[in-house]
């Protein structure tokens, strides 16, 4: 077994390091008071919040892997009318926050609530994850192969479950394990449609009661959910194919299904963001006024540390994504694992275990930008590892090994051969982290320099007024500028799907 | 990989990190440092007057009063805070029982009458809040008398509350206080019955507003800033008192405590319960000015005329037996 490059471990070791923080703090705050800690977890409520939360997950992650393998194989192998248009409304929802979402359609339909509500919001929210995923796979896979099982007599059907799925299964449960754990630690929106979630239930400990044992407990449990939800994902994750070399494909003609094909999807964007953005513009338009230079201000601030952050974790998720595909060892997975496991924790959760060591180890860097980028890098470097990972895995290593036949240092082929080879994955990573970023709220408020206002925090403050009206430049401003990321990250499932459209 | 070996590395990432820390900069002397759990929009115009009449440069940090407090909490003795400006008596009194308050100097402690402040001289109220009966006239004609008769059948899904907001759950907490834990309990047992959940004031009245509950429990001043927004005559609800003495009238402040004492921060204290600061909370947020001398906005209810029950916002501080009545009759 080759020996991962001394920076690869480093990157990968302190991002695992940073990770475990949090879990540390929680550790912290049991031992403070593990009795009070018991009592809390056995009441019956934990029990009731554990069905609900499991409930929520397994549904919410479940739809949107069905909703967001369904736009993208409509979108890459089918002769659906409108794909670009398709594509960039599969994406679009990735650009509004889903407390946002939620705010919406609560302020459409007042009835909205529960676990049908919160179950519908998040699969819209999160189904865009899926789709990026499943479609940058399924356009880097291999269709001849489901071409001859269909010679062969296979149904679509059958293909689809025998051919296409095993293809595309690991970047879909990189997607899923994305969405199980964000529906996890999800706040605002189960929050305003009034689900009880183990998230909430942290949130109101602190906020209700100010209570941080019974938070730490609760959170506790939901580290426990994560492990054993990246227990079945790594299970089931099979290994990455490795792609040798791109094929043309062809479109599988939808026939009778074509309109009713498109007419779901348009169905599915009208829910996830033609209704939401225009109950953004309606409120914006009831706007008395608002002063241009603080949302300049603001938008300045969120494009700067968004950017900046998405560069630092897209480096850390490059080394980490090398070291485990490249250079697999027990201990590499090991530091997967680790950046995973705080994934589903609440960011009030990460942001206060921040507050806990910055201001009594680091008050150098506390309340700085530099403790922020620190915490979004704790919070989304799992963002990034799951869509830069399979690029990655994908460089074929024979031809790495060429290059290190004919001399390359091991640093050097990564960077001359996989790096290149894998950039539009990077780019990919980096720009779903960064979108993350713009969106993040309560890390932000708590850990951001004295006097830093980003759209979110913006957005935030006017919305705890409830003055709707207030908030809505904010949010159509944050939906306009996430949505430059994630346009750039259609914009290369676009190419690729032009690349192999015949 | 073994928990030992986590644990060593964890040590070990943490001295490294502890490593980088530099000395924090020592604070000088006209600057202070203050957690605002309230409104940017409402504080900052009143901070910018105390920095111009004072030549003090004030830090304001902006978020939420539980999630200020929490962090407080967290940065215990090595927070940069001098002062801690919160929305809600809870709040105040965690960063209290915690021991992170200095006491304040009677010259400011007895510029408010001690209902609206801490007993123990931590806190002092800075604005008032009245908590209300906001109604739909068009389908409520007769008007409950106490807040108990809305756990009556006839109200089934027809009122709204907020069982996660702070300012419920102090009015609760003066309900336990006041009529005691059994009542209290049967109440919200009624309610989970009867009541339409919401996050917060605000969902509420638009929820009645919008006839989607027929009466909701809030705090006075939410009214009158949606009146504001929209003009008194698009109100469709309006707002009144339950009969004398009952506990859904409850007076309750937001307040201000000090962590690190200086005149700076001593200083800031008193501008917010100035005229000027006072005044300023009355006109832009209706709410009532807590100094003898000071008149509340025109078309409010004068305090003193608020059927109030009588209880001291000190004792208020068992949010925790409070959230167990909440927790046991289902609501959150």
């Amino acid at each position: 077994m080759q020996k991962p490059p001394i920076a690869v471990v480093a990157l990968g070791v302190f991002a695992a390091l940073s990770a475990l923080l949090p879990l540390t703090y929680l550790l912290i705050r049991l031992a403070a008071g593990f009795d009070r800690a018991l009592v809390e977890l056995l009441r019956p409520r934990t029990l009731e919040l554990l069905s609900n939360t499991l409930l929520l997950t397994v549904s919410v992650t479940l739809t949107a892997l069905i909703i967001g393998f369904t736009q993208a194989w409509l979108t890459t192998r089918s002769n659906l009318v409108w794909t670009p248009l398709f594509a960039v409304l599969g994406t679009l929802p990735l650009a509004i926050p889903s407390y946002v979402l939620a705010l919406s359609y609560t302020s459409l339909f007042p009835w909205f609530n529960g676990f049908f509500a919160a179950w519908i919001t998040l699969s819209l929210a999160t189904a865009p994850y899926v789709f990026l995923a499943v479609s940058a796979a399924l356009i880097r896979s291999n269709a001849n192969q489901e071409e001859v099982a269909r010679s062969l007599g296979l149904s679509s059907f059958q293909v689809l479950l025998r051919v296409t799925w095993p293809q595309v299964r690991p970047a879909a449960m990189g997607s899923g394990l994305l969405v199980a754990l964000y529906t996890l630690s999800e706040f605002g929106a189960v929050s305003i449609l009034r689900f009880d979630t183990f998230t909430r239930a942290i949130y109101n400990a602190y906020r209700g009661s100010f209570d941080r044992t019974a938070a730490a407990a609760l959170a506790v449990v939901l580290v426990l959910l994560t492990l054993i939800v990246l227990y079945f994902e790594k299970r089931y994750r099979n290994s990455y194919t490795k792609i040798e070399k791109q094929s043309r494909q062809l479109r599988i003609n939808l026939g009778t299904w074509r309109a009713p094909s498109a007419l779901l999807l348009l169905l599915i964007a009208l829910g996830s963001s033609v209704l939401p953005i225009s109950a953004l513009i309606g409120w914006s338009v009831v706007a008395k006024s608002w002063d241009l230079l603080p949302i300049l201000q603001a938008l300045g601030a969120s494009l700067g540390i968004s950017i900046t952050a998405g560069l630092v974790i897209g480096v850390f998720a490059v080394a980490v994504a090398l070291w485990n595909v490249r250079f697999s060892s027990r201990l590499s997975s090991g530091v997967e694992v680790t950046i995973w496991s705080s994934h589903a924790l609440p960011a009030l959760v990460v942001a206060l275990s921040l507050v806990f060591f910055g201001a009594n180890l680091t008050p150098g860097i506390y309340q700085t930008i530099w403790l922020l980028i620190f915490a979004y890098l704790i919070l989304f470097l799992p963002n990034a590892l799951s869509v830069v990972t399979t690029p990655i895995a994908q460089v074929s290593t024979s031809q790495e090994q060429v290059a290190r036949s004919l001399g390359l240092g091991k640093l050097a082929a990564i960077f001359k051969l996989v790096l290149p080879m894998s950039k539009t994955g990077i780019w990919a990573g980096i720009a779903l982290a960064s979108l993350a970023v713009i969106k993040e709220l309560p890390a932000t408020l708590l850990l951001r320099p004295t006097g830093m206002d980003t759209l979110a925090t913006e957005l935030w403050a006017a919305t705890e007024t409830l003055s709707y009206s207030q908030a809505a430049p904010y949010a159509l401003l944050l939906i306009i500028i996430a949505g430059v990321p994630a346009l750039v990250l259609n914009a290369q499932a676009r190419n690729l799907i032009s690349e192999v459209n015949v | 990989m073994k928990i030992s070996k986590l644990a060593a590395l964890t040590l070990g990432a943490l001295i490294a990190l502890s490593g980088c820390a530099t000395q924090p900069q020592l604070a000088e002397q006209d600057s202070i440092v203050v957690y605002a759990g309230r409104d940017e929009e409402l504080v900052q115009p009143l901070v910018d007057q105390f920095e111009q009449e004072t030549g003090i440069s004030v830090e304001v940090r902006y978020a939420g009063s539980a999630e200020l407090a929490a962090q407080l909490l967290e940065e215990g003795a090595n927070s940069p805070a001098d002062v801690f400006f919160a929305q809600d008596a809870g709040a105040l009194g965690a960063i209290s029982k915690a021991g992170l308050f200095t006491k304040l100097p009677v010259s400011i402690y007895d510029l408010v009458p001690s209902a609206y402040s801490a007993a123990d001289g931590m806190w002092v109220g800075v604005s008032g809040r009245v908590r209300v009966l906001n109604y739909n006239p068009a389908t409520v004609t007769d008007l409950p008398a106490s807040v108990f008769e809305l756990a009556e059948p006839q109200w089934k899904g027809r009122v709204g509350i907020a069982p996660t907001n702070a300012s419920f759950q102090a009015f609760v907490t003066a309900m336990r206080v006041i009529e005691g834990e059994e009542k209290t309990l049967a109440w919200l047992e009624g309610m989970k019955q009867n009541a339409v959940v919401f996050e917060k004031n605000g969902a509420i009245l638009e929820a009645v507003e919008a006839g989607q509950v027929d009466v909701g429990l809030i705090n006075h001043y939410y009214w009158y800033a949606l009146a504001q927004e929209q003009g008194v005559s698009n109100m469709k609800s309006k707002i009144t008192q339950f009969e004398s003495n009952d506990v859904g009238n409850l007076i309750n402040a937001a307040g201000v405590g000090i962590l690190k004492d200086s005149t700076a921060a001593q200083k800031f204290v008193e501008f917010l319960l100035s005229s000027t600061g006072q005044s300023y909370f009355a006109e832009q947020t209706r709410e009532y000015p807590l100094t003898p001398g000071v008149p509340a906005a025109d078309d409010l209810t004068p305090l003193s005329q608020i059927p109030a029950p009588k209880v001291d916002l000190s004792d208020l501080d068992s949010l925790e037996q409070t959230l167990e009545l909440i927790r046991q009759a289902g609501l959150i």
